[in-house]
């Protein structure tokens, strides 16, 4: 009974932890003005109004680098899901040697320090004539994504029966043909989460966006850069825009995500 | 419509010989069962007759087409899988309808045939439900029926009523009895159930250990089995086997003494009889041997007697009135022209038995 007790004062107190900041974020985006200057601050938001999140997208740059962040998380959906289901589906599918060792190799990439690249990825991409530009740091973003897409799809692929794909072989179809017909509208949900959480790793990513980038900025990067000489209606707004779609995609994905950790609620 | 001949098939996994030289032919509209217990390669051997597995030795015909280096597309085969694999994205009519489709059928035809596989296995009226609002046995049906709308060379099915309950099961296996019967479509059935084989088969292929033991009629293979495998693994209870002493040229068992129908192998042979084909006595008979009564099973339709003949156990059955009790001595006679003779070291059958 204690112990449930304790779980449970924990649970609560790690939500506090990540609605707070949120909350207050959130009500303060909404809000007006003086609002936001106001001390002692409601609970509820005192002025609904779009003031603060219109100024934010007046501010120059801001537009550009929302334009940025989108091409930069497309790509990176794009070359997750293009790199990433076909890994997923070798390992789901196909016994070869050295497949263990590849699934760890995978999350492995995931555990490399990004700041020790840093300087070396800096330099190579300037060679290359990647250095700001999106789709350098869109390569980046889709380093990092890749260990989601290829052990989510890879769970994924592994959920839908072989003998189906075989019974599609045996009624006339080529192995692509059975892929297209029977295999990718069966995974098609899960393709789209696993697509929607590489956006969301990108959208999110700060460091190799900054890094890689000088007038190109994404707008986590924009904003990094932006922060300490705006406002405060700036500062809550820009949050709020970094925050919400993260959110809600998230939520919409959230049972492919649990799925991926071994939580089992389907 | 065709038949399939393979040769000499062999397939290893790992180091295990899953297939050691299978050869097998089943003739055209035949009705062949691949029976064994699990392990003894006969899901591989369908599998590689699919297309489905690639065979490491050995070639594959259906009609007079070497399909063996064919993918499963080209082999004019239709598969029925053990869990069925019917599409659950597809309605029923659109998974009956998925062959056709494949083969670019005029819409007509596609409805046509359709109709005509959903009418014979009685699921005209599911055509529009998809497989999640579907019970196992329908699942099943639809399995069959869109296997049969592509009117394949051959047909194969893999376990297909081994996932069905036992009710299920045996009005299932009467239907599809029923079915190929009226579409004569070659067919290779496995399964690992003897009674689902005896029961289908126009010839059962029995296999153990990645080899062909045995590949005859269900009665001749019930009858007449090559070797104490066979013997052991059709029939239930399956057949006793009694090690008997050789005089001369005859078996000998108390009273009871058979001439062999070959000269003996050694000093012993091996007596096989169907526990249906020894007559049970209370009191001593000519031609009969002694065995003290072990365990009494009422079963229905028959009790089921385990019996000690000095350390070597015995199943028979006797009619359900039989007066039989734990410790009591019985006398058995079994029928003299549904006997089989064995080699005891090698098990194999001694030539022409009675």
């Amino acid at each position: 009974m204690n112990a449930r007790l304790v779980y449970l004062t924990l649970a609560v107190l790690l939500a506090l932890w990540v609605l707070v900041p949120i909350f207050l974020i959130a009500t303060l985006a909404l809000s007006d003005r003086a609002s936001v200057f106001a001390w002692p601050k409601g609970i509820l938001p005192q002025h609904f109004s779009l003031e603060t999140i219109s100024f934010f997208f007046g501010v120059e740059g801001v537009g550009k680098a929302i334009r940025n962040s989108l091409v930069v998380a497309g790509l990176t959906l794009l070359f997750a899901l293009l790199l990433g289901a076909p890994a997923g589906y070798a390992l789901a599918r196909y016994r070869f040697a050295g497949a263990d060792a590849y699934r760890i190799l995978i999350l492995m990439t995931r555990a490399f320090p990004l700041a020790i690249l840093a300087i070396p990825l800096s330099v190579q991409f300037i060679h290359l004539g990647l250095y700001d530009t999106p789709l350098g740091v869109a390569l980046v973003h889709t380093a990092l994504a890749l260990p989601f897409a290829v052990l989510v799809t890879g769970s994924l692929f592994l959920g839908i029966p072989k003998e189906l794909e075989e019974a599609a072989w045996t009624l006339g179809c080529s192995r692509v043909q059975a892929f297209v017909r029977v295999v990718l509208p069966l995974a098609l949900p899960g393709l789209t989460a696993t697509a929607i959480f590489a956006f969301v790793i990108s959208w999110n990513e700060v460091f190799a966006a900054t890094l890689l980038t000088l007038r190109e900025r994404t707008l986590p990067a924009f904003l990094l850069s932006a922060l300490n000489d705006s406002p405060l209606p700036f500062r809550f707004a820009g949050g709020f825009f970094l925050i919400v779609p993260a959110l809600v995609f998230i939520f919409v994905i959230r049972r492919y995500l649990f799925t991926l950790w071994g939580i089992a609620n389907r | 419509m065709a038949g399939i001949r393979v040769q000499n098939i062999e397939k290893v996994f790992g180091r295990v010989k899953a297939l050691d030289g299978v050869s097998l032919e089943v003739r055209d509209q035949e009705f062949v069962v691949l029976l064994g217990p699990s392990g003894c390669g006969k899901t591989t051997l369908l599998r590689i007759i699919a297309g489905l597995e690639h065979t490491e030795g050995g070639r594959v015909f259906i009609g007079e087409r070497d399909v063996t280096a064919l993918p499963p597309r080209a082999r004019k085969i239709a598969m029925v899988f053990q869990n069925y694999a019917v599409f659950p994205h597809l309605t029923v009519y659109e998974n009956i309808a998925f062959g056709l489709r494949m083969q670019k059928a005029p819409p007509e035809r596609v409805k046509a045939q359709v109709d005509r596989a959903a009418t014979l296995m009685h699921i005209e009226n599911l055509l529009g439900r998809y497989p999640a609002q579907l019970s196992g046995g329908q699942r099943q049906r639809v399995a069959v029926a869109r296997a049969l709308a592509v009117e394949p060379e051959v047909l194969l099915m893999d376990e297909p009523l081994s996932n069905l309950d036992a009710l299920l099961r045996l009005e299932m296996r009467a239907e599809l009895k029923r079915l190929l019967a009226e579409s004569r479509t070659t067919t290779l059935y496995v399964t690992h159930d003897q009674v689902e084989a005896m029961s289908l088969a126009d010839r059962i292929a029995v296999m153990n250990a990645g080899r062909l033991v045995q590949y005859d009629t269900p009665m001749k293979v019930y009858q007449e089995p090559a070797d104490t495998f066979v013997g052991g693994f059709i029939g239930s209870p399956p057949m006793n086997f009694l090690r008997l002493p050789i005089e001369g040229n005859r078996a000998k068992l108390e009273s009871f003494a058979l001439e062999l129908p070959s000269p003996p192998p050694g000093p012993e042979v091996l007596l096989g009889v169907r526990p249906e084909d020894l007559e049970a006595y209370l009191e001593p008979q000519p031609q009969s041997f002694p065995a003290e009564v072990l365990v009494v099973e009422p079963l229905g339709p028959h009790l089921l007697l385990t019996l000690m003949r000095e350390q070597q156990p015995l199943k028979v059955t006797v009619p359900p009135d039989f007066p039989a009790r734990p410790g009591q001595t019985l006398w058995l006679r079994p029928q003299p022209g549904r006997l089989r003779w064995l080699e005891p070291e090698s098990g194999k059958a001694l030539a022409s038995s009675a």
